[in-house]
């Protein structure tokens, strides 16, 4: 069985990986891709853990729908939010949208 | 009736007459003339009731008329009011009575009743006089008094004081009517308030007299302490007498002499006795009548009638032949008074002044009979003196309205019809004012042997000589002589000789209403004297078998005083003076023309010794400076209001002290504009991390974020 | 019937606040209706304290009418209210004088609903004093008096109105302050309000509280009591808030003012002060005595120096509460003398007569107030052909307060001057002193009213006031009716003063 800690370090490559796009990418739509990756990374712990624990505890496996419904809908408000700044401001570059400061 | 309820009714008529006049009647001046003289003549005949019951009384002395009701409860007891009637009271009853109704009807003609309205008389204002037309041309004639009515309520309301004053069984109920009439003295001589000079002299009377009241209530108040009762016939007991004359109080002074002194400075002031005279020369401003009243019959009789009253106190602790301190203090000022007022009678020339002046020199004379313990002597002096001092007023007062005739006729109203040196010769001219005037002037004089006025004055010299109080005895021979000087200077002034201005030659004499009472007070101002003839006089007394007079009224005192033995000295005094001062007064004035003949126009008697400014700057203006400017600003404004206006300002600028010193620095700078402003400051500090750029706050919140993890995991690890 | 019988005091207490509560509901514009009502609800407490007067046992002691009802049992304050011969007299005075100044202020226009709703809840207010036997329910109504008066004075007063007002509210609530204190003493102390139980345990507390000596305590009490009641009397120097107040007050607010609130003071060394404190009263009665000569005569000075005819009035009863005040002092001397009694007999009857003739002055200043717009004797002169029945009556009610004998206030001052000049002669030397200094006041009396008589009636007739639109207008008849019963009973009690001071001495003999 593959143990534990390969799941982990997957997951935290992916974690790193979305983080990173978040960090770096300019254009929103690809911020967003990797807000997605960093929810699945902690979805995939939670699912190891999950199994690597008491099976009969439930708890990972409901965090983890939970993660994905609020996932799906932050998805689709934020891709929203995406579209309608970009009808407005003709742009989905974070950099440009910066109107909501001092 | 009883003679007790006859007397209790006596000085109602008065009072009612007074208010039904003031409330009903006075729009109609028949109707108010006939309820006053209607009302004195009820008290007239009431009087007269009760004086012959009284004269027909066996031992009326011990058993006077009196009776009394509960007035004022007084803690565990009443205090008792009543009557009293005893040969005093009915004596000075009988006088007065006459000397009111007569000075009634007198009004009656001398506020011109039946004449017309005049053309320009205001209220307030002597009458002015009216136009008639007769027959085609035009007459002035006298117009009638515009405030008539109000004139007989006012005299009614005085009668009644002077009603009660004489029938009160006590202090208090006399004290009561000496008060009524010092507000009518007050109303009446200011009756013609529209001129300044009236109403100041309205003032000047009630107030002068005022100083004297306030004595007298001292006097009452000590004496019912003391005696626990202020009815007549209570306190004049022996033992009562006798345990006031035993203790001493202030100033050394016995307690019956300190109370009697006090009670005669009361006097002092309403019978215009030195220092307290200056009032009643100056009350001369109001109408005749009113002179007449206050100055012969009524108000300053009360004052001598006070004294006589309070006879038994006065004289309590009197020993042997030296007079007490009350006494001679008394005795001092009465003759003082009767020479002084002498002496500034001789140089005025305003025919009621004179009389004025005259008035307070005979006062003096009855209030030395009493300093000297002449009892008799002074209330026969002060009935005699009643007769003919009103009808010397009322026929001044007949002279005068004469007088007013010629001003109208000439129309020169620059003519002042009081001044004797615009008469003369009125002899002719008003007959029967001339004749009783001259009764009257001998009476006050002293002429011999037929006036009344001679019997009462040497009786109280004869009393003076037999004690031997020179000093009395010489003050009033001089003064004696003075009065027959001065009397007869008016006389020869005002009726004989030739008229010295038109007006004069123009007067009338006065209608029957007013002529009337001067035959009836002439009646009584000669043959008065007569009731009261020593015993041993030569020839007459004999005559008339006893003195009636020191026989009835002596017997008020429960020790009968004894009649002065008869001597030639004082008779001849008597004679001397008063035909050397008539004589005297014939012969100077004479040949007197104008004001600048006469001699005795000395600027000080003139000017009445400089009293009036004296006391003016001594008293009135200093009274006045310091109520303005001591009581009122200086302590009220300033000091009081002064202190209270600092608490104001001084809760207030303790107030403001913490608003500016706490308040405003410590709470609002400090804490509460402080920390909004830290706030502020550190926020503008902070505002430079808020880019606006969601990447760089991801950014910060990893860092935080590990730095946070890292925290935890090296420092709670 | 039975009603009013058993709960005659409260009803008579309360009517007048009810009354006011009514008006409120009243409409607004109907000043007539205001008026009348007012009037009519004036006269119910009237006809009821008459009822008292005769039904009143004189020789009963203590007090009559009583009713007790709890109020505030915690701290052991009851509303308890009863009357004696010397509260009665006052009450009589109080009833019989509102009624009068309702109708003197007839001639208001200004707001007569708020006006007349004032004046109501101060007749409770005062007489809410001279009822209760409670001594917290005495301060709290002494305290609601001077509300209304307060807005009286402040809304419908003259010129310098706000100054006048808020002297009067500040003096006299500071004044009391002491008192306030001093009565949650006695509370403290006895656990309860009672006058009665207070009285019979306090003037004999021997006690020390918090190793303060009995004495000392009571002393400062005593003191408290005195300054709090001295203000309203008001004696020197505690006077000079008066002046202001009556003269900036509407008439029938100095009527009352005069009339009645002044007597609350005096009322309150009666029924307080003398009974409470019989030693201190003693020892302090000097003080008192030269406070009362000093208003007596300071107050005559004052009042004969002014130029307005109502400061001129109101400085004269400076001049005469100090006689109230000379004798209660006297009697503070000698308690149990005849002097003593005869001296209260004249204070308590010099306090209602002072309610009479003060009340009619300050009308009849105010009637030619209202038609002359000023107050300047200087203005004035020889009125008398214009309004002989005005100056009648002025004539008269200025006798009365000049104390001429056949009037009331005669009688009064002739007792306090015996009773006081009795206690110097027979037991304390310097009232006899005190009573001679005082006979200057009574001669100033005269000279300050000869003023305003002669500066308002007599010398030759301003023109100013003759013709056109200036013409001055004689005293009309509601006018009259406003001062008839004052001048009836002015001249009554100065003839026959036994109806009344029979009861205040049988009042006063059983007290004191």
């Amino acid at each position: 069985m593959v143990p534990l800690s390969w799941y982990l370090i997957f997951a935290a490559a992916l974690f790193s990986i979305g983080l990173f796009g978040v960090l770096s990418r300019r254009n929103a739509v690809a911020i967003l891709l990797g807000i997605e990756l960093m929810l699945n990374s902690v979805n995939i712990n939670l699912a190891a853990f999950w199994r690597y624990g008491d099976v009969r505890m439930m708890a990972g496996q409901v965090f983890a729908i939970i993660v994905f419904a609020v996932a799906a809908a932050e998805v689709a408000v934020g891709l929203a939010l995406v579209i309608s700044v970009y009808r407005r401001r003709n742009t989905v570059i974070a950099d440009d949208i910066n109107m909501m400061k001092w | 009736m009883t003679t007790e309820t006859l007397i209790w009714l006596i000085p109602l008529p008065p009072v009612l007459a007074f208010f039904l006049i003031v409330l009903f009647t006075n729009r109609s001046k028949t109707l108010s003339h006939t309820v006053g003289v209607g009302a004195a003549i009820l008290s007239f005949v009431g009087s007269m009731v009760v004086f012959f019951r009284a004269v027909g009384e066996e031992h009326f002395a011990e058993h006077p008329f009196t009776s009394a009701v509960n007035w004022l409860p007084t803690g565990a007891g009443w205090f008792k009011i009543g009557v009293l009637v005893d040969p005093l009271g009915a004596m000075v009853l009988f006088f007065v009575s006459i000397t009111i109704f007569m000075i009634f009807l007198y009004s009656v003609g001398y506020h011109n009743y039946g004449q017309p309205e005049g053309d320009h008389d205001h209220k307030g204002l002597p009458p002015h006089g009216a136009t008639i037309e007769h027959d085609g041309h035009k007459h002035v004639v006298p117009s009638v008094e515009p405030m008539y009515s109000r004139f007989f309520a006012f005299l009614a309301l005085f009668a009644f004081g002077m009603y009660v004053l004489v029938v009160s069984d006590n202090l208090l109920t006399m004290f009561v009517g000496w008060e009524i009439m010092g507000l009518c003295s007050y109303l009446l001589i200011g009756f013609w308030y529209g001129k300044p000079s009236a109403h100041n002299a309205a003032v000047k009377a009630f107030m002068t007299t005022r100083i004297g009241d306030v004595f007298m209530l001292l006097g009452i108040s000590y004496l019912y302490s003391v005696t626990g009762t202020l009815t007549f016939r209570e306190i004049f007991t022996e033992e009562t007498l006798h345990m006031l004359a035993e203790h001493t109080t202030f100033f050394g002074m016995t307690v019956s002499g300190f109370i009697a002194l006090l009670l005669f400075i009361g006097t002092v002031g309403k019978s215009a006795q030195w220092p307290l005279h200056v009032w009643l020369p100056d009350a001369m401003e109001g109408p005749t009548p009113v002179s007449a009243m206050i100055h012969a019959a009524t108000m300053v009789s009360a004052g001598v009638y006070a004294v006589i009253r309070m006879f038994p106190l006065l004289t309590a602790d009197m020993h042997g032949h030296g007079l007490p301190t009350t006494m001679a203090i008394v005795a001092f000022i009465g003759a003082f008074t009767a020479l002084f007022a002498a002496t500034i009678a001789v140089a005025q020339n305003d025919i009621k002044r004179v009389l004025a002046y005259s008035t307070i020199s005979q006062l003096g004379f009855m209030i030395a009979a009493l300093g000297i313990g002449a009892y008799v002597a002074a209330a026969f002096h002060l009935v005699t003196h009643a007769f003919f001092k009103a009808l010397l007023f009322l026929g001044s007062g007949s002279v005068i309205h004469g007088m007013e005739h010629g001003v109208l006729h000439t129309r020169n109203h620059d003519v002042d019809p009081q001044d004797m040196y615009n008469m003369g010769g009125l002899k002719n001219k008003m007959p029967i004012t001339f004749w009783t005037f001259l009764i009257g002037g001998f009476a006050l004089s002293g002429f011999p042997l037929i006036t009344a006025g001679f019997w009462s004055k040497d009786e109280i010299l004869a009393d003076a000589f037999a004690h031997e109080h020179w000093a009395v005895f010489i003050t009033l021979a001089v003064a004696a002589f003075l009065t027959a000087f001065y009397t007869m200077r008016q006389i020869t002034l005002t009726f004989l000789g030739d008229a010295r201005t038109e007006e004069a030659k123009h007067a009338h004499e006065t209608p029957w209403t007013m002529t009337t009472p001067l035959v009836i007070l002439s009646f009584f101002a000669v043959t008065f004297g007569w009731v009261g003839i020593p015993e041993h006089f030569p020839v007459l007394g004999p005559l008339f078998h006893k003195n009636w007079f020191h026989d009835f009224v002596g017997h008020t005192l429960a020790e009968v005083p004894k009649a002065p033995e008869f001597s030639w000295v004082p008779l001849l005094t008597s004679l001397v003076v008063a035909l050397g001062g008539l004589g005297l007064g014939y012969l100077v004035y004479r040949n007197v023309k104008s004001v600048s003949e006469d001699k005795l126009q000395i600027p000080l008697l003139k000017n009445k010794y400089y009293f009036d400014e004296a006391y003016d700057f001594l008293f009135v203006k200093p009274a006045y400076w310091f109520a303005e400017n001591i009581v009122y600003k200086f302590m009220d404004q300033g000091v009081i209001d002064g202190i209270l206006h600092i608490f104001g300002p001084s809760t207030g600028g303790i107030g403001s002290l913490i608003r500016d010193k706490f308040d405003l620095p410590v709470i609002n700078r400090f804490f509460g504009d402080g920390s909004a402003e830290v706030t502020y400051w550190f926020g503008g500090k902070l505002r430079a991390i808020q880019t606006g750029r969601i990447q760089q706050y991801l950014m910060l919140a990893l860092v935080v974020f590990i730095a946070i993890g890292a925290v935890l995991f090296f420092v709670l690890a | 019937m039975d009603f009013i019988a058993t709960h005659l005091l409260s009803t008579i207490l309360f009517f007048p606040a009810i009354a006011a509560l009514v008006i409120f509901f009243l409409p607004k514009d109907e000043a007539n209706l205001h008026r009348w009502f007012a009037l009519g609800a004036s006269l119910v407490p009237f006809a009821l304290s008459l009822y008292a007067w005769f039904n009143f046992r004189t020789i009963q002691p203590g007090y009559q009418f009583e009713e007790i009802y709890p109020w505030y049992t915690a701290i052991g304050s009851s509303l308890h209210l009863g009357v004696d011969g010397l509260s009665l007299s006052m009450v009589l005075l109080t009833t019989l004088l509102t009624p009068l100044a309702i109708l003197a202020s007839f001639s208001i226009t200004d707001r007569t609903k708020a006006y007349m709703m004032l004046f109501l809840f101060l007749e409770t207010g005062m007489l809410g004093v001279f009822m209760s036997i409670d001594l917290l329910v005495f301060f709290v109504f002494w305290e609601i008096g001077l509300v209304p008066m307060y807005f009286l004075i402040n809304q419908w007063g003259s010129a310098n109105r706000n100054y006048a007002s808020l002297k009067f509210m500040i003096y006299t609530m500071g004044g009391s302050l002491g008192l306030l204190l001093a009565v949650q003493l006695l509370g403290v102390l006895f656990k309860t309000y009672d006058l009665q139980v207070i009285t019979e345990q306090w003037a004999t507390y021997t006690a020390a509280i918090g190793g303060v000596p009995a004495s000392t305590f009571k002393t400062i009490a005593f003191w408290a009591f005195v300054i709090a009641f001295a203000v309203k009397v008001p004696l020197w120097p505690f006077h000079t808030w008066l002046p202001d107040a009556h003269t900036e007050a509407p008439t029938a607010g100095s009527m009352i003012l005069a009339g009645v609130l002044l007597k609350l003071g005096a009322y309150g060394f009666l029924r307080l002060i003398l009974p409470l404190y019989p030693e201190q009263a003693k020892a302090f009665a000097g003080a008192l005595a030269f406070l009362a000569v000093a208003a007596i005569v300071f107050g005559a000075f004052a009042s004969y120096a002014q130029t307005d005819f109502k400061r001129l009035v109101a400085y004269s009863s400076v001049n005469h509460m100090g006689f109230v005040v000379l004798g209660i002092a006297a009697a503070a001397f000698a308690v149990g003398t005849d002097d003593a009694r005869i001296a209260l007999n004249g204070a308590i009857l010099q306090m209602f007569n002072h309610g009479l003739s003060a009340a009619g002055m300050f009308f009849l200043v105010g009637v030619i107030y209202e038609r002359t717009h000023t107050r300047n004797l200087e203005e004035f002169g020889g009125l008398f052909p214009l309004v002989p029945v005005y100056g009648g009556i002025l004539i008269f009610t200025s006798m009365a307060s000049l104390g001429l004998p056949g009037l009331n206030g005669f009688i009064s001052e002739f007792l306090v001057v015996r009773g006081s000049f009795g206690v110097g002669v027979n037991s304390v030397p310097v009232m006899a002193i005190y009573t001679a200094v005082a006979m200057l006041g009574l001669l100033f009396t005269g000279a300050y009213i000869l003023k305003g008589i002669k500066k308002v009636l007599h010398g030759p007739l301003n023109e100013h006031w003759a013709h056109g639109e200036h013409k001055l207008t004689e005293i009309n008849t509601r006018e009259i009716i406003v001062m008839v019963p004052l001048m009836a009973l002015i001249l009554w009690i100065g003839l026959y003063p036994a109806w009344i001071l029979d009861v205040i001495n049988k009042a006063v003999v059983m007290l004191f």
